[in-house]
């Protein structure tokens, strides 16, 4: 399997009249062509933000972004147009992220259009296979927003993002708005799309068990920096460092006769505004040291399983 | 006092409410009969719309005037019917004996009250404290959720979502009630968060012996805090049963595809089995059961007989004409 995304100490650095917010903190990482990296996360974690900023929604402050081995973390504006339409996103809110004075077809029309690779005919047919595709039956075709569920205009988010063949979609959050069963089916579109078209995918959630479910690597955010990131099985089984097991401990599962006992986090989550060296956890983490608040890296703890903790081997009897 | 039967703490009979919008009718709740124990928690689990909140107001008597049809049917607390009584004695109940914690803790405060007296303004009304009693005591309660006594004069906005959630809950909480309705109490929050705070209710819950109605779409959490389950669909209960009846043994199509949706983090599922469609429109609910045009093993029957509660075994009971055949 080939490389598709690098990403190299990526930063994204925020002004604020109370200081600088440090959504971004020094983040490295690859993703493989067809596989998809879950990025997890409390909210503020940066956990969207780094989404956002390695598709150029926003520029970044520092770092590297190499798609396809080519570096493209500054590009200018004729550049820009030919880098979207590799690398596209899928919003996390159906409600606003569709304009309600376009119907359904025009807007899945519009991409296709922008493109300029059609002529009329084939504009109206790719449009009836991209509708077709992602599942919007004939009868919503001239309907608008306003007069779908969240699901279908889900699908519609969906088909605009694939329309013109990217190799690479950012799902930010994009089944959290949905209830339980239509989640359920918005996944699945994904995941047969991704088989279909070949895409990678980074996708964003603060749901653990999404993330388990589509996600072929996960990397765990907190504060604006990446504490933990291995293949998702090892993930579920080994979780190295202290904040992931408290994550995970923290889900309710379903299974009634197996409860496993909680970790309890004290306290809530801080803020990335000049934040202290070291690791963001420290102040929460039940086995924080003195040694925590000095500066620190990501290291390879186990092949391929990369956790920035001071006392990794300590806590983990490594 | 008068007596009554502590299996029948709370006991709901037929309850039903339709709204009004524009011309049309919204069956909201339609029918719905449930008894609570003294200290025991209800899960009331359902999809958007299906009519959850509603029953939860109903109970309550905290329904939206202006949009309200009509709301019928007995609600009995500890062997009173409360549905009938004078509005000013059920203010006595609400808050003293019965009170709720809303889901959004952003909305449910008062944003130009301090979080000290919005707590303290239901123990001067119900309990008849001074103003420097209500305080203390709010101050205390405001420690028993996890916040520092030095944070009581703050307005909601200098608190963050799960601590604003906190102080709700200390609000609901401070004059003792004897039973809790929780919508959806953690939905706002992040996991970690929303770990602290299903602790603290279930501290609470057995410090007090308060029992509690909570209203959530996640299985996880009622699989976690409840004792009994009722599955709600289109306004109607469509099971029911305790935890072991409803988790190792769903009988209703509607609850394998609430169980089948959800990606479990303890399994490995390849593709997850969702129940396909949506939910009807409560304004023109389907012939027969609410649930045939999804259900995937509906017949002709089920498209024109609307399916009755049976009882299976124990406490379990499902609406089900496919279940109803194979008990035959």
């Amino acid at each position: 399997m080939s490389e598709l995304l690098r990403v190299e100490h990526l930063k994204k650095y925020f002004p604020t009249p109370r200081g600088t917010v440090h959504a971004v903190d020094d983040i490295t990482f690859t993703i493989e062509k067809g596989k998809t990296m879950g990025l997890v996360g409390e909210s503020g974690c940066g956990k969207s933000t780094l989404g956002r900023t390695v598709i150029h929604l926003q520029d970044s402050t520092d770092g590297k972004i190499f798609l396809d081995g080519k570096d493209i973390t500054k590009v200018d504006k004729n550049e820009l147009k030919a880098v979207r339409e590799k690398m596209q996103i899928i919003f996390q809110d159906p409600y606003s992220s569709l304009n309600p004075r376009m119907t359904l077809r025009d807007t899945i029309k519009e991409p296709l259009e922008l493109s300029g690779r059609f002529n009329k005919e084939q504009l109206e047919d790719e449009t009836t296979r991209l509708m077709d595709l992602v599942g919007i039956e004939k009868r919503f075709h001239y309907s608008y927003p306003h007069e779908l569920d969240g699901g279908r205009r889900q699908r519609v988010g969906i088909a605009r993002a694939i329309a013109l063949h990217p190799e690479f979609v950012v799902c930010d959050e994009p089944v959290s708005a949905l209830d339980v069963s239509i989640q359920a089916q918005i996944l699945n579109l994904l995941m047969d799309l991704q088989d279909q078209e070949q895409l990678t995918y980074i996708f964003v959630t603060h749901d653990l068990s999404v993330v388990r479910h589509i996600s072929d690597t996960i990397c765990v955010m907190y504060l604006g920096q990446m504490v933990e990131t291995c293949p998702t099985d090892e993930l579920f089984k080994n979780p190295l460092h202290p904040y992931t097991k408290a994550l995970l401990s923290a889900i309710p599962s379903v299974d009634i006769h197996n409860r496993s006992k909680r970790i309890q986090l004290k306290g809530e989550i801080t803020s990335a505004i000049d934040p202290k060296p070291g690791c963001r956890f420290a102040q929460r983490c039940p086995y924080a040291k003195e040694d925590c608040y000095r500066d620190l890296t990501l290291t390879e703890v186990r092949p391929g399983h990369f956790v920035s903790c001071a006392y990794v081997k300590e806590i983990n009897n490594l | 006092m008068t007596t009554y039967d502590e299996s029948k703490f709370l006991s709901v009979k037929d309850l039903n409410v339709t709204y009004k919008s524009g011309e049309d009718i919204v069956y909201a709740v339609n029918g719905v009969s449930f008894d609570l124990a003294k200290g025991s928690t209800l899960g009331l689990v359902g999809e958007t719309g299906a009519g959850k909140t509603t029953i939860a107001k109903a109970i309550l008597r905290i329904l939206p005037d202006h949009s309200t049809r009509s709301c019928t049917g007995s609600v009995i607390f500890k062997g009173q019917e409360i549905s009938s009584i004078k509005n000013e004695e059920m203010q006595k109940i609400r808050g003293a004996e019965i009170s709720m914690v809303f889901q959004d803790p952003m909305t449910a405060l008062n944003p130009t009250m301090t979080v000290v007296d919005q707590i303290a303004e239901g123990l001067i009304i119900h309990q008849g404290m001074t103003k420097e009693q209500g305080r203390e005591a709010a101050i205390k309660m405001l420690e028993t959720v996890g916040i520092s006594g030095d944070r009581a004069d703050e307005y909601p906005h200098q608190f963050s979502g799960g601590m604003k959630q906190r102080v709700v809950i200390a609000m609901a909480l401070a004059c003792n009630p004897e039973l809790l309705i929780a919508d959806e109490p953690t939905t706002a929050l992040d996991v970690t968060i929303q770990a602290q705070v299903l602790e603290l209710i279930n501290e609470l819950k057995v410090k007090q012996n308060t029992a509690m109605i909570l209203i959530t779409h996640d299985l996880g959490i009622v699989a976690e805090t409840c004792d009994n389950v009722a599955v709600v669909y289109a306004g109607e209960v469509v099971e029911m049963g305790n935890l072991e009846e409803i988790y190792d043994n769903p009988k209703h199509p509607y609850t394998h595809g609430l169980f089948g949706a959800i990606p479990d983090i303890s399994k490995d599922v390849e593709r997850l089995s969702p129940v396909d469609g949506l939910p009807p429109d409560p304004s023109a609910l389907p012939k027969g059961c609410y649930f045939s045009p999804r259900c995937p093993r509906a017949t002709e029957e089920c498209h024109s007989r609307h399916p009755e509660l049976i009882h299976l075994e124990g406490s379990h009971f499902v609406r089900c004409i496919e279940v109803e055949k194979e008990g035959k």
